[in-house]
């Protein structure tokens, strides 16, 4: 069994007296499709945040890829390999299509003071933290130069990004809307986009929250399949939010359910489906859609 | 390198008119003052305009360039590179100073980029207008004195004495740069991740902008440039005080980008250059009117500032994108080759 | 010994002046989350009213129903003004972002600061009126005759009116005019208990209405949630424009007390002191009431003190310098609830 890409450990999270989150384990492994369901307001998308570092675990621990990252910023946390959609579309509405996702690829660049030195120095703090944050900007104003010049090197570095976009776009199915504005897209290619997007963070798990709010029983259909294929071809592990629980059932494979922050069960789709703490959680809750 | 091309194409054309323009005394002087607010507004617009970012003390950054670059210059006066005959070793003074100015004012755009950091919207106006006023207040506080005994800056009432380096090519060089640099960096992956940060920070962290930096970034670039405006306008009015970069200075470069539209450098390069040339056509007109009676040209100065008020208050109600939006000129020229139209940065 | 008191006193003055034009910024931030930069300037526009009243009232302006007028009339103005300009240039903007009205307020400002610095007359019914004031700063009329409340020092030597001295050798005399010598290291003048009193009570007054009136509450729901306010009933529109017709009141009663302190009044000393009041507003955490006061106190005894011991021409620097500070250390203000986004 492969390593856990991503793992949460006892995580809780505090605001005020409140406890939004209690005591949240999970581990996401490499071809994983998980969902994470529960009533309304039962902290899930708080959960997501915690994973994502939007928001810091008040106990426990978060790890990608291995790496601890509690306390860091979700910039950070995205580089190493978790990526997320929302659950209000947030793209970036006066962009393009091709933008909102070329924002999201990294180019690959030469930086002149090497990028894994750089960031072990931030992450020392105290005074190589300063030096490293001084030769991060060194790298980031070169940069900048070599856009303003356009240098051979920078042109072809922002072909690959376009190349990228593009691809993802394709396998999305947007090539049509390439250089439309994100705000004029119809609602569930909105959706489609915010996947591209975080797709173009290269991530090793995708956290999706609600993917499929909004859409109609032919696009829910469409959505499933289509997550099972990303899950192949970017041999991802992705946990998903959803309320939608004919889309749950279908396609994860293993499920958690949190109620009032905590978790009430986990285990596969049909046990999960027979436990009478979750009946009871969802009880005096609209009748799922079918 | 086939992108510096324009850049020698503007050297020729600026040398050219220089020249052409040499007895043009007038049209020089408004044109060179044109052109520093210029550079102060398509550097403003970086910050305001492309990251969303509200900083309202430009006029700061200008002062700091201004008098660390008119410190250099009068420093340097005594000295002569031996092989150089002197205008050209002035020049070289002189950019250096600028230089020297635009670093320091970057500096200074690194400190008020930093609480940027936590802050948003009206604090962040709030905070960058008091760095402005504090760099104000001190600069009014400064006295220097220099080699000889002789007072060089002296609080409130500024320098004098600053020598005139600053010419039509150098401040329309500068425009050309930093309209070129807002171009090039909006077509760029750099650009759009400052875009990203106006249009939604939250996602653009999660899609693995660093936004802290990149905010600071902008500020600083932004910042270089108001500080090398700064070094263009001393060297040209010869004299400066604190009184010269006010708040009401950097409101006036807010109404340029504002009026011209948020995010587009077009709109802030016409957005500046008519509002510069407008009351000063206005004055030139009414003085010519008004034969010995100056009054109703000074009306033209007294009354700028309420109108700029005004003006901001109608924008704001009826097209708060300014004139052009986020559009630029050179869309409108790619889109008419390009079928189906390029796409928008 | 005597400087400290003195500043001491004189940065309370200060601070309670503050506090009233805070107070209004604290509560228009509240129910618009906006900062309301023209605040200042519209004081400003209520003690040019005042200045007025206080002309056309001639010799009886110095009595007590004449102070009131002054007062009653420049709020009343005030008020006025503050319904209007929210009205067209704020509720127009309502569901726009948020820097869309921060740009149209310091829009007003200006022009009204400025504006005012016009000079304009108008003739018309036999008389000249004045339209806009002009920039040069206008004496303003003493509707409140300048006193000392209390003063205490050391008693001038051998002084034939006062022959005798407190305990210890200081004296300590009330209710002296101006001019009186001797006696004066440390003065508490009238209007600065006059001040204090009618800051006090409006204060106080705020408070009752704010936590212990149906009105308050509206203010206090408008102020979570303005759309959920609305759905529950909430006349929104009228709450909000009640809010800065009061705030406005409140500004233009501080820009009188300002007036009678400085003796001098010009059509930019709105934008600064706006500018410290809303500082002060931040300091304590914007949108909390008691806060606004603690902040304006706090910054009116720096600002004294520094320039006090320092120099005048580092008063600008000290309000922004503590602002930078306190949004540094504590982004919320002292006070103030830490916001955060909902993601």
């Amino acid at each position: 069994m492969s390593a856990p890409l991503l793992e949460a450990k006892k995580v809780s999270i505090h605001f005020g007296g409140l406890k939004a989150v209690s005591e949240f384990s999970l581990e996401v492994r490499q071809g994983d499709l998980q969902g994470l369901i529960g009533p309304n307001g039962a902290g899930k998308t708080t959960a997501f945040n915690v994973l994502t570092g939007v928001y810091r675990p008040s106990e426990g621990e978060v790890r990608v890829c291995g790496e601890r990252v509690n306390g860091k910023r979700p910039f950070a946390i995205n580089r190493l390999g978790l990526a997320r959609t929302f659950q209000n579309v947030r793209l970036f509405k006066e962009l393009s299509v091709l933008d909102n996702v070329r924002v999201a690829v990294l180019p690959e660049r030469r930086p002149v003071f090497d990028d894994a030195r750089v960031q072990r120095l931030k992450r020392a703090g105290g005074v190589p933290g300063v030096l490293g944050a001084a030769l991060d900007a060194a790298n980031d104003y070169r940069e900048w130069w070599r856009a303003f010049l356009r240098t051979p090197g920078f042109l072809a570095q922002e072909q690959g990004v376009t190349r990228k976009a593009d691809e993802l776009l394709g396998v999305m199915g947007l090539t049509h809307r390439r250089d439309e504005l994100a705000k004029n897209l119809p609602y569930g290619e909105q959706r489609r986009l915010e996947i591209a997007r975080a797709l173009g963070t290269r991530p090793k798990v995708l956290l999706l929250d609600e993917p499929a709010a909004g859409m109609n029983t032919r696009e829910k259909a469409d959505l499933m399949v289509l997550i099972r294929a990303l899950r192949e071809q970017f041999s991802l592990g992705i946990l998903l939010i959803e309320h939608d629980m004919k889309l749950v059932m279908g396609i994860c494979e293993h499920l958690t359910v949190l109620d009032h922050g905590e978790t009430i069960a986990t285990g596969l789709p049909a046990e999960v489906r027979a436990n009478p703490k979750v009946v009871e959680a969802y009880l005096g809750e609209a009748p799922a859609h079918g | 390198m086939r992108s510096l091309a324009p850049v020698a194409v503007a050297i020729v054309a600026l040398a050219l008119l220089q020249w052409l323009l040499r007895d043009a005394e007038y049209a020089v002087y408004l044109m060179t003052r044109v052109g520093v607010w210029v550079i102060l507004a398509v550097s403003l617009n970086i910050v305001n305009g492309m990251t969303g970012q509200f900083s309202i003390g430009h006029a700061g950054f200008m002062a700091v360039g201004a008098y660390s670059s008119s410190l250099l210059t009068i420093f340097l006066d005594e000295y002569r590179v031996g092989f150089l005959p002197a205008a050209l070793t002035d020049q070289l003074f002189f950019v250096l100073a600028l230089a020297v100015g635009g670093v320091m004012a970057g500096l200074f755009g690194f400190l008020v980029g930093l609480p940027s950091l936590r802050l948003k919207g009206d604090y962040l106006a709030i905070v960058t207008l008091g760095f402005g006023e504090i760099i104000r207040v001190v600069l009014t506080n400064l006295n220097v004195i220099g080699a000889g005994g002789k007072t060089v800056v002296e609080g409130a009432l500024g320098m004098s004495s600053i020598p005139p380096y600053t010419s039509f090519f150098s401040v329309w060089f500068g425009v050309f740069v930093v309209v070129l640099l807002a171009k090039r960096l909006a077509a760029s992956s750099h650009g759009r991740w400052l875009l990203a940060i106006r249009e939604d920070e939250v996602a653009a962290e999660a899609m693995g902008v660093d936004t802290t930096a990149y905010k600071v970034r902008a500020f600083v670039v932004s910042s270089f440039f108001a500080g090398v405006a700064g070094g263009l306008f001393a060297h040209f009015l010869r004299a400066i005080n604190p009184n010269s970069f006010t708040f009401v200075e950097s409101m006036q470069v807010v109404v340029m980008i504002v009026a011209g539209g948020l995010g587009s450098t077009t709109g802030a390069v016409v957005a500046a250059t008519v509002l510069v040339l407008l009351p000063e056509g206005l004055r030139t007109l009414f003085l010519q009117l008004g034969g010995a009676d100056q009054s109703l040209a000074q009306k033209v100065d007294q009354v700028r500032m309420p109108i700029y008020g005004l003006l901001l208050v109608v924008i704001m109600l009826t097209r708060p994108q300014g004139i052009f939006g986020s559009t630029e000129a050179w869309d409108w020229f790619s889109r008419r080759r390009a079928k189906g139209g390029g796409a928008k940065a | 010994m005597y400087e400290l008191l003195q500043h001491l006193i004189n940065g309370l003055a200060a601070g309670t002046i503050y506090a009233l034009v805070a107070l209004g910024y604290t509560m228009v931030y509240g129910v618009l989350k906006l900062i309301n930069f023209a605040h200042g300037d519209v004081m400003m526009v209520g003690v040019y009213v005042g200045y007025a009243v206080a002309f056309l009232l001639g010799r009886d302006a110095a009595s007590v129903a004449g102070a009131l007028t002054v007062f009653t009339v420049a709020m009343l103005a005030c008020a006025l003004i503050g319904f209007a300009v929210e009205r067209f240039a704020y509720r127009p903007l309502r569901e726009k972002p948020r820097l869309t009205a921060l740009i149209t307020a310091i829009g007003i400002s200006f022009a009204l600061s400025y504006g005012f610095q016009l000079d304009l007359s108008v003739t018309a019914f036999g008389r000249e009126w004045t339209v806009l004031p002009g920039a040069a700063s206008k004496r303003f009329p003493d509707i409140i005759k300048a006193q000392r409340w209390a003063s205490v020092g050391e008693p001038a030597p051998a002084d034939p009116d006062h022959p005798e001295a407190g305990p210890g050798g200081v004296c300590l005399r009330f209710g002296e005019d101006e001019q009186a010598s001797g006696c004066d290291d440390v003065i508490l003048w009238n209007w600065q208990v006059i001040g204090f009193g009618i800051a006090l009570a409006l204060m106080v007054a705020l408070q009752v209405l704010v936590y212990r009136t149906r009105f308050g509450k509206a203010m206090r729901a408008v102020s979570y949630d303005h759309r959920v306010a609305a759905l529950l009933g909430v006349p929104v529109d009228r709450v909000i424009a009640l809010t800065f017709m009061l705030g406005s009141a409140l500004a233009a009663c501080a820009g009188i007390l300002f007036a009678l302190k400085d003796k001098t009044i010009q059509p930019l000393m709105g934008l600064y002191v706006g500018l410290k009041a809303f500082i002060a507003a931040v300091i304590g955490g914007i949108g909390n009431l008691p806060g606004a006061v603690v902040g304006a106190l706090l910054l009116g005894l720096c600002e004294e003190f520094i320039v006090g011991y320092t120099s005048s021409s580092w008063r600008d620097a000290v309000a922004f310098g503590f602002l930078i500070v306190v949004l540094l250390v504590r982004p919320e203000g002292l006070f103030g609830r830490a916001q955060a986004e909902k993601v």
